[in-house]
């Protein structure tokens, strides 16, 4: 009878599980309070009614009886303990070495290496009995043996690992600390309601330095697994994590975290008690800690449950562990609709060591000896402690704000996406659109809409009016930007580099000329590209200066122009001959009259010299145009018709080449304004493939038959190279 | 029932009333003879909570590759993407932008249940992080609706990180700089996303009969072994356990939200 009372997980209707309600004479006293004496749903009912229908009195002399017979509390110290001892703390702890050894489990793929034992032990058993020789027999079955578990554990499938690393004999947080730490002591509570057994905080030291660790606790065995609810946190969980966090970023201790869970606990009771909030809460914090944060995942990471005390600045992983972010089994179950699918699903969510490295998620595996951690878990716990070690001399060089930015940009790049290709509006119809001019140009945008508008209805005047608003425009625009780069500068929290750089300069006589400065502004500027830059920021910024640009662009231009003409036109008084050659045929082709052959040849001849002339400039001859400067109507229009026939040739043979990709990507180059080398690399190679792929016979065939003349004189178009 | 008519009539899922889909938008999707709340899509939640005229969208182009190139038996993942791109109109499961509410410049971010089921995957991590940078340089309030069933599994643990990044961009934007960010639940809320950003807000409007929830159904019932209450997970149960601030309904989400700002200190930019 006392029996059924002690039993600790009693599940009474409208009362929750035992890890709330510890002690058994509380649930007795609400179990009367509720009034359940009547429920059907109590199964030890029959118990019950026969102690109820005694008198008061007897019942309460029951139930002190029961305070004396009741849960022992066994305490971890021993009987006599001598206070002038070294240590106390390990008498703390309630974790003691298993008094039975556990049972070795063989997991199904090991099959065959226990039947290559076996024969071992029964060889040896023979040679004992009968004294026979046998041994090179048994060193042959031996050296067997051990390149079998070589070659079985060096190549493991997914799912084998998830195996090994729910594997019952693993060893578990509480192992691995107590082999690492030289002294160790096991803090307890959330100081909110609960002390979750699933998750064990406590400071131990290493080599002298004290560190906080946190990690979830599976059980060894099954009664120590059903106390320690198989490693799944609840809510209580993981706010005693949070306060131990934050109790070593308030002393300074770093944090050394092990993850071991299938995840968070998935019950009602922790629902109402907000499981989501708390890991949430726990994720942000942890970006916020300024001590460094080390994690190895010590066997399965289950989803969020293990990422909320998962938020490290390095990731460290067992070779067998698994960090998924759903079980292969539920996965199984959600996409092929059978959990016989689970090995697939393994494969499939690249949820190993080996896999999550290549994606950057985790920072390194921690070697396993040949058999899995189970069988030498203190060559294990040596491993990790070296690891841990190591990426700590490394974090403890980083100051408190690059520790945090470093957590955060580890986290910041992953992710797999791309953007910037144009999508089909097919499949953007249902997003809603956008409605308006974007807030921050609006007062630029619109001035230029109104000054067109007025530019158009005084017609008379226009040209004149025209050119002194876009002077307006241009002047208001860089004001503009001056004001947002201003405004940039400080949100950048450049302003005081700045200020002092303005301050030299102006101090300093020869401004220009003073390396030192010049290599400052340069390291300012570069700074602020690459803030500048950084995706999702200063759009309106970004947009300004993109106007400016282009706006200046056709003035630079022109300017350029005017000096190329002015060399070109000097060149040319040098190459007279040439011109009065030029100047002859298309005289006479502009007549209409066909050019005979000696004069054809001459035209090739003057055009040598002109493109050696053009050499010497440094220019290059891009293109030839089929362009007439007199030509009879006829032409004009035929010329056009051959114009649209070798356009069409071009977009096939793009279409062919399947250039469509590289246009796209000039395209989007040229947007960037990315150096000149690249775009015009990717200039020739689309002009190379369109020449490989189109025939120019046939073209030349197709033009003349469209056009109905011999191929008109061409001329020379010079293209300057530094364009 | 009427699968014939599913793309003109929708039914309530309380008390089966039948709605005529082209009305229904101007009643804000809710139930009139039960007052229930039917999912609705991003773009109409996006009308109805912005002034009209002022929605300016950010990363409309962002798609998701494959990963972890994960091919399923019956489709590639690319392929499935590709085709509910196609039914339903929409480039991902979330659309972020600035709009104005009320006169006050907001960052806002919608997610959508009907893009495979509103799962978090690289892109809606992506796009959230540089929403909640953008309001962070801007000193922009924020608000997220968040309507989804999970993390996207089908990249792997990717859709894991994405947690983290979104919870340290929040960091930075409510730690660090102070700001005021809103949160909303809608029908149904579960998984990934509850565990990072939905229950991060300043404050956590929940709608009324909402499923809201960390663990699904089936998960629970199948840990305990018992069958779940009806109404456990939903948001009138939570509401009283403190989870959340208040349960707005729909058809006043607009002017809560514009006295929410005001009280916090932010004004309307041109008051008419």
């Amino acid at each position: 009878m006392s029996s059924l009372l002690l039993s600790p997980a009693v599940k009474v209707d409208g009362e929750s599980g035992s890890f709330l309600s510890g002690s058994y004479i509380h649930i007795r006293k609400n179990v009367l309070e509720a009034g359940l004496r009547r429920s059907p749903f109590y199964r030890t009912n029959g118990v019950w009614l026969k102690h109820l229908g005694q008198s008061a009195t007897s019942r309460r002399m029951s139930v002190s009886a029961r305070i004396k017979k009741g849960k022992k509390h066994e305490y971890p110290w021993p009987e006599n303990i001598d206070p002038n001892s070294e240590s106390g703390l390990q008498h703390l702890s309630h974790f003691k070495p298993l008094t039975e050894k556990p049972k070795p489990v063989t997991l199904a793929f090991e099959k065959p290496l226990i039947e290559l034992e076996r024969k071992i032990l029964d060889v040896r058993k023979v040679a004992n009995e009968t004294g026979l020789d046998f041994t090179d027999q048994i060193s042959r079955l031996e050296s067997k043996y051990q390149q079998a578990v070589k070659d079985l554990y060096t190549q493991l499938t997914p799912i084998q690992r998830v195996q090994i690393a729910r594997h019952p004999n693993r060893p578990t947080f509480l192992d691995h600390v107590l082999n690492i730490t030289d002294k160790w002591v096991e803090l307890h509570g959330d100081r909110a309601g609960y002390d979750d057994p699933a998750i064990v905080t406590g400071i131990g030291s290493i080599d002298g330095k004290s560190y906080m660790f946190i990690g979830h606790q599976k059980g060894r065995n099954t009664k120590e697994n059903i106390k320690r609810n198989f490693g799944m946190p609840t809510p209580h969980g993981y706010r005693k994590a949070l306060r131990m966090m934050r109790y070593a970023d308030h002393h300074g201790f770093p944090i050394i975290t092990f993850i071991d869970t299938p995840g968070a606990f998935a019950d009602l009771k922790s629902e109402e008690l907000g499981q989501g909030e708390a890991i949430a809460f726990n994720l942000r914090e942890m970006f916020g800690l300024k001590v460094p944060i080390v994690t190895v995942v010590i066997g399965e990471g289950g989803s969020g449950g293990a990422l909320a005390i998962g938020c490290a600045n390095k990731l460290f992983m067992l070779e067998n562990a698994v960090f998924y972010v759903a079980s292969p089994e539920a996965c199984a179950a959600i996409l092929w609709k059978t959990a016989q699918a689970a090995p697939k699903a393994a494969e499939k969510l690249k949820i190993t060591a080996t896999e999550l490295c290549k994606l950057k998620i985790a920072d390194g595996i921690i070697p396993e000896p040949l058999g899995g951690a189970h069988a030498d878990p203190t060559w294990t716990s040596q491993q990790i402690k070296f690891a841990v070690m190591k990426a700590m001399e490394e974090l403890a060089e980083l100051d408190k704000d690059s520790l945090l930015s470093q957590r955060h940009s580890k986290f910041r790049v992953l992710g797999g996406f791309t953007e910037g290709e144009p999508v089909e509006p097919e499949k953007k119809r249902n997003m809603k659109e956008e409605a308006s001019i974007s807030l921050v140009t609006g007062d630029i945008e619109m001035d230029i809409e109104n000054l067109k508008k007025a530019a158009e209805e005084s017609n008379g005047k226009s040209p004149t009016i025209k050119k002194l608003s876009k002077k307006d425009i241009i002047k208001k625009l860089s004001q503009d930007v001056e004001k947002e780069m201003a405004n940039a500068f400080i949100s950048m929290g450049l302003v005081e580099k700045l200020e002092t750089l303005k301050m030299e300069l102006s101090k300093s006589p020869d401004q220009i000329r003073n390396p030192v400065l010049k290599e400052k502004a340069e390291r300012l500027a570069q700074e602020f590209k690459e803030k500048l830059y950084r995706p999702g920021s200063f759009m309106g910024l970004k947009q300004k200066l993109q106007m400016l640009s282009e706006v200046n662009k056709p003035k630079e231009q022109t300017e350029k122009e005017v000096k190329l003409k002015k060399e070109v036109n000097e060149k040319l008084q040098e190459k007279l001959k040439e011109i009065e050659v030029f100047r002859k045929a298309r005289e006479q082709l502009g007549k209409g009259q066909l050019l005979d052959q000696d004069q054809i040849k001459e035209v090739e001849k003057a055009k040598d010299e002109l493109k050696q002339m053009l050499k010497s400039l440094d220019l290059e001859v891009v293109g030839f145009g089929k362009k007439l400067p007199t030509a009879p109507p006829g032409l004009e229009v035929a010329i056009k018709k051959a114009d649209e026939v070798v356009k069409k040739e071009i977009a096939k043979a793009v279409e062919k080449a399947g250039l469509r990709s590289k246009i796209e990507e000039l395209k989007s180059e040229i947007a960037n304004g990315s150096d000149e080398e690249k775009i015009e690399k990717l200039e020739e190679q689309i002009r190379e493939e369109i020449a490989a792929v189109i025939d120019f016979d046939e073209l030349k065939k197709e033009v003349q038959s469209t056009v109905e003349l011999p191929a008109p004189q061409e001329t020379v178009y010079a293209a300057s190279t530094s364009n | 029932m009427y699968k014939k008519y599913g793309h003109l009539w929708v039914q309530c899922e309380n008390c089966y009333g039948l709605y005529y889909k082209q009305f229904f938008k101007s009643q804000m999707h809710i139930c009139d003879l039960c007052g229930y709340h039917l999912k609705m899509s991003s773009s109409d939640r996006i009308e109805l909570s912005i002034d009209p005229g002022t929605w300016d969208p950010m990363d409309e182009d962002m798609v998701s590759i494959d990963p972890i190139e994960f091919h399923s038996e019956e489709e590639p993942y690319r392929n499935r993407i590709d085709s509910y791109q196609r039914k339903t109109g929409l480039t991902e499961a979330v659309q972020t932008g600035i709009g104005q509410l009320k006169g006050i410049p907001v960052a806002i971010g919608v997610m959508d249940f009907q893009f495979m089921g509103g799962s978090m995957g690289s892109v809606v991590g992506e796009k959230m992080t540089r929403l909640i940078e953008y309001a962070t340089n801007r000193s922009l309030p924020v608000i997220i609706v968040c309507a989804s069933g999970g993390a996207r599994m089908q990249e792997g643990s990717l859709s894991l990180m994405q947690m983290a990044k979104i919870s340290s961009a929040l960091y930075n934007y409510q730690s660090d700089k102070k700001l005021f960010y809103v949160s909303i639940l809608t029908s149904p809320t579960t998984g990934g996303v509850t565990a990072s950003f939905g229950m991060l807000g300043d404050i956590i409007i929940a709608e009324p009969k909402a499923y809201i929830a960390f663990a699904g159904k089936r998960v629970i019932e199948q840990t305990l072994n018992t069958i779940v209450p009806e109404g456990s997970q939903a948001s009138e149960y939570l509401f009283d356990k403190g989870l959340f601030d208040p349960i707005v309904p729909r058809n006043l989400l607009k002017v809560v939200l514009g006295e929410l700002f005001q009280l916090h200190g932010f004004l309307p930019l041109n008051p008419s």
